[in-house]
């Protein structure tokens, strides 16, 4: 077709580790994949993520896709992508120190072992055998045996690198501005360069911006882009496996096969960030605060040197959960965005339902509540 | 913006070489060979590069070796060190300790 | 949270740093430097040398005291220089983030100055991990801030200015010298700075590389080969020297992490540097960058350049109107050009094809390859007009077009001439009259005048060089004179040492030798006891 500079079966916009996961998948089942990345790959969320692998304190419509993944897919996928990606399952426990803490914790344990879960309470002596190095006045947490942590750069770069051992196309730098609806279907992607890619899919797992994207064949999912920040450490003598949280949501983190700790913390002016910048910058204040936050529950880190901080885009919808979906109004269009902030754990059975969606397959977890439609005003 | 960068050209195989066990990236002791390889695995880019293999990613922040990083890329892509963007360089310039980052002064 | 707020926040307080700030305080700004060091002068106080340039540019002056001038007005100015205050980042509006005593302060600035300098490049090669590699800026602190010499022993990879200055002052500081080698196919620098090193006899290899650091747990060795045009190693020409050291002198990169940080447009300039326009303005309104930071030159033109950034914040608020800004900058403007002109002008480059002179003299294709010139060379340039005249004569080894032009200054006879343009070659005329003072020889910041006198008597000349070496030869010495290579051509003896407050460290040492050696005999080494 003239003017058409590539074709494939499925475009995939935005090489996340959502894109590359989905890429990964399609790939693997002889689908012809060309995936479009505006920036690098893994250049947005997916290197800025904390890392956290959680099923806990999730909401139940998603909590499927959680489970899925850490029963099916975390596991191997290492040794699947031939890249290890660090995945580490020895729990997530979420400290407290107050009384207020522990009714926080204790509702939320209580929520997750009426989804099913395995989440339970520890009491001060146990937390203290589990982690030697936490002050001493942390005296309540919760504990999610099966839930864990993983490398997200290398998590996503694993993806890519192994859809691409399988023939999937990636151009990056091919910022993606606008799709092109022929004779009913979403075939075509057009980009900032001028250029003109065709298939008879398009899947758009392009975070926040995906909304921009869509826009331009007339359909609009409510997301607003939040900053989110994070600071890494040296790498320090190894302490922790778990997944660390708070009550209050202060802080969490892990200590990376490293021996890195990544924290990401929040300043409580994310709402307010003045949203500017495509590419995102930490505050002035972050570090100043995650540390101090950091060093009250582990006082052993505050020699250690902070080399890094940095901040990324969430793709917040409404009800802070994804959409997983296809636009059954424009045939050929499937979308995976908004994930929240809370989307990395969930990657590969999201990447895997998203092929499967492609497919036309059935999906290895029900996502029907994930609907690109569900924003009715109510929610 | 970034440039376009086809992930499918043609670099030519690895091909080993005999200083391929040189170390470049000190912090991380990542050598030459693991960082022509992961070229080789489709890091077109110095994040991607530092974000694989962590060269680049300790203590210095690549400030030691990222002129030869992105010389060993240059060379492996076939393209000019001018035309390859720098990792991002991000806050703190120096490595700091937590205590030290955590205490703020007001200073007027 | 409450921040102190300046007009003028200038980060670091090398020579770009130092006279930005002084130029916007003059203008009534009220100034702060942070500097990460303990003490300011960025590398100034390293530079035990004389400088380049012409009288404006503070030529003849050794680095060190150009260092103590510019924080002598940066006092006077009320300038405040906050020292071991490491910027941590440029955040938005301006907002700085300053590690200082353990403590992380904020501060906004109406206006920002990056003045961060450079960094040293490394080269990786079997063994440079080992202790012993280290840049030549360290060995710089080592020995000139700190007293202690690197090494005893050391090979000097890179023939840039840096690499050749530095190898000067390991001499000085009592280290030696084995060799010093660059891959590119011609010295990198002055052939002047060259040429005072090869004529104490140090080795010149172009074309060749370190191939090799041998050593258990600290460098016992140096391997170096010759390389192809494609700088790949030649087999089988090899060369080993015993050396505890080897000093990196290959190139600097703009030390510009807060530029890109800030979001400073940046572009490719010997490493990413920040884009300014021509009065230091970066991409960023209020954002300013000066000396090597936005692109590597020296701290001649790092002064200027910081200058010119002090102007331009002075203007932008407020305190310097259109017309006075504009007259500042081009009065800076012109000065920076004068630096930027030559052979070795920001323009030229890496330029290997360059044959001749701006006067069209044929350059010294031995200097170039082998760090000196041949015997017989120097006669055909301008410096030696009065060769072989009777009587006592200066002999100017000057065959580069460089700015600098104390030389001309130096004779009050006008005996010297370089002209309007610093970069000419300076020019002997034969008419005036040489008394002999040697200001010349010690204002010459290259070491490259020579005063000879061949009547003498007794089938003897005399002939007068520069001498920074400690202890000084006492007149009545006897020793051997080496040649422009460093190589002995005959015995000598010490008949004149003279110092003087006005030639700062320069002596000027007179040796007797035979009168056929008058125009080869360029340095004098004392017999062992």
């Amino acid at each position: 077709m003239s003017g058409v500079r590539e074709t494939a079966d499925i475009i995939i916009v935005g090489a996340g580790v959502m894109g590359c996961g989905a890429a990964y998948y399609l790939a693997q089942r002889g689908v012809k994949v060309l995936v479009l990345e505006s920036e690098m790959i893994g250049h947005g969320a997916s290197s800025r993520s904390g890392g956290g692998v959680r099923q806990s304190a999730r909401d139940v419509r998603e909590l499927p896709i959680a489970i899925y993944s850490v029963q099916h897919l975390w596991p191997t996928l290492s040794e699947e992508l031939g890249v290890d990606v660090e995945y580490i399952q020895d729990g997530n426990l979420r400290l407290g120190k107050t009384e207020e803490h522990q009714k926080i914790l204790q509702a939320r344990t209580d929520s997750c072992v009426a989804a099913g879960l395995d989440v339970r309470m520890v009491d001060a002596y146990e937390i203290h055998q589990l982690c030697p190095c936490l002050a001493p006045d942390v005296v309540t947490a919760s504990l999610c045996p099966t839930d864990g942590h993983a490398n997200p750069l290398l998590t996503t770069l694993g993806y890519y690198k192994a859809a691409r051992r399988l023939g999937a196309h990636f151009i990056t730098g091919e910022r993606a501005v606008r799709l092109e609806r022929i004779k009913g279907r979403v075939r075509r992607v057009v980009t900032a360069a001028g250029n003109v890619y065709e298939a008879d899919q398009i899947m758009v797992t392009a975070g926040y911006w995906t909304r921009q994207l869509l826009n331009t064949v007339g359909i609009d999912i409510p997301m607003f882009k939040r900053i989110d920040q994070s600071i890494v450490t040296e790498p320090m003598p190894h302490m922790f496996r778990q997944m660390l949280g708070t009550a209050e949501g202060h802080f969490h983190g892990r200590q990376s096969v490293h021996g890195s700790f990544t924290f990401g913390d929040h300043t409580g002016l994310e709402i307010q960030h003045k949203n500017k910048q495509d590419r995102p910058a930490a505050t002035s204040l972050l570090a100043g605060v995650a540390c101090r936050d950091v060093v009250e529950y582990i006082p052993v880190l505050a020699n250690a040197k902070v080399i890094r901080v940095w901040a990324g885009w969430l793709d917040m919808t409404p009800d802070e959960l994804p959409v997983l979906d296809v636009v059954d109004e424009l045939p050929g269009l499937i979308v995976g965005c908004g994930f929240s902030g809370h989307g990395f754990g969930l990657a590969p059975g999201a990447a895997k339902i998203l092929s499967q969606l492609a497919l036309g397959e059935e999906t290895c977890v029900d996502v029907s509540s994930l609907n690109y439609n569900r924003f009715d005003g109510r929610c | 913006m970034s440039q376009i960068l086809d992930r499918n050209m043609d670099i030519g195989p690895f091909v080993p070489q005999p200083d391929d066990d040189l170390i470049i990236c000190r912090c991380e002791e990542i050598t030459k060979g693991e960082i022509r390889q992961a070229i080789h695995d489709g890091m077109f880019t110095m994040n991607e590069i530092k974000r694989y293999l962590r060269a680049g990613m300790g203590l210095c922040q690549g400030k030691t070796c990222g002129r030869q990083v992105k010389g060993i890329l240059a060379r492996e892509l076939g393209m000019s060190p001018a035309q390859i963007d720098d990792c991002t360089p991000r806050s703190p310039n120096r490595p700091a300790e937590m205590r030290v980052l955590g205490n703020e002064v007001d200073k007027v | 949270m409450k921040m102190k707020r300046y007009e003028l926040a200038v980060i670091g307080a090398g020579p770009a740093g130092l006279c930005a700030a002084i130029e916007a305080a003059n203008a009534g700004m009220q100034v702060v430097v942070f500097d990460e060091n303990a003490k300011p002068g960025g590398q100034l106080f390293k530079q035990i040398h004389k400088f380049f340039g012409s009288k404006e540019h503070g030529a003849k002056i050794r680095g060190f005291r150009i260092g103590q001038q510019l924080l002598a007005q940066a006092k006077e100015a009320g300038v405040e220089v906050m020292l071991d205050s490491v910027v941590m980042g440029i955040f938005d509006c301006n907002e700085l983030t300053v590690m200082h005593n353990d403590a992380t302060h904020h501060y906004k600035a109406d206006n920002i100055v990056i003045a961060t300098g450079a960094m040293e490049n490394a080269i990786p090669f079997d063994g440079w991990t080992l202790p012993g590699v280290i840049g030549a800026g360290a060995a710089q602190t080592l020995m000139n801030l700190h007293g202690v010499q690197p090494g005893s022993r050391v090979l000097m990879l890179g023939s840039g200015n840096v690499g050749l200055v530095v190898s000067f002052q390991l001499l000085q500081a009592g280290v030696q010298v084995a060799a010093v080698v660059d891959a590119a196919p011609r010295v990198g620098g002055y052939g002047v700075h060259a040429a005072k090193l090869a004529r104490t006899g140090v080795p010149f290899y172009l074309s060749h590389t370190v191939v090799k650091a041998e050593g258990e747990d600290h460098v016992t060795a140096a391997v170096i080969a010759q390389v192809n045009e494609k700088f790949e190693p030649i087999p089988g020409t090899e060369k080993r020297f015993e050396v505890d050291t080897i000093c990196l002198a290959v190139g600097l990169s703009p030390m510009s992490q807060l530029a890109a940080m800030a979001g400073c447009e940046m572009a490719e300039k010997g490493g990413r540097a920040p884009v300014v326009d021509q009065y230091g303005q970066t991409s960023v309104p209020g954002i300013f960058a000066a000396g090597d930071v936005a692109g590597i030159e020296e701290a001649s033109s790092a002064m200027i350049t910081g200058r010119i950034t002090g102007a331009s914040a002075a203007h932008r608020s407020g305190y310097l109107d259109d017309e006075a800004f504009a007259a500042r900058t081009q009065e800076l403007r012109a000065s920076l050009g004068q630096l930027h002109e030559g052979m070795f002008s920001p323009a030229n480059k890496g330029r290997n094809d360059l044959t001749v002179t701006d006067e069209g003299i044929m350059l010294s294709q031995s200097l170039l390859h082998k760090g000196y010139m041949e015997d017989g060379e120097i006669e055909r340039f301008p410096g030696a007009g009065a060769v072989h005249t009777v009587g006592i004569h200066p002999v100017i080894e000057c065959s580069q077009n460089i700015p600098c032009n104390p030389c001309q200054d130096a004779c009050r006879f006008g005996c010297i001439q370089v002209g309007d343009h610093i970069t000419n070659l300076p020019s002997v005329n034969q008419a005036a009259k040489c008394v002999g003072c040697g200001v010349c020889v010690a204002n010459c910041s290259g070491q490259a005048i020579f005063l000879v006198d061949e009547s003498i008597g007794d089938g003897a000349a005399s002939v007068t060089l520069p001498y920074e070496f400690w202890p000084l030869p006492a007149v009545g010495d006897q020793g051997t004179a080496l040649n422009r290579a460093g190589k002995p051509v005959c015995k000598a003896e010490v008949v004149n040492v003279r110092q003087a407050a006005a030639m700062d460290g320069t002596a000027l040492l007179t040796m007797k030798v035979p009168k056929e050696y008058a125009m080869t005999a360029r340095f004098f080494k004392k017999e062992e006891a």
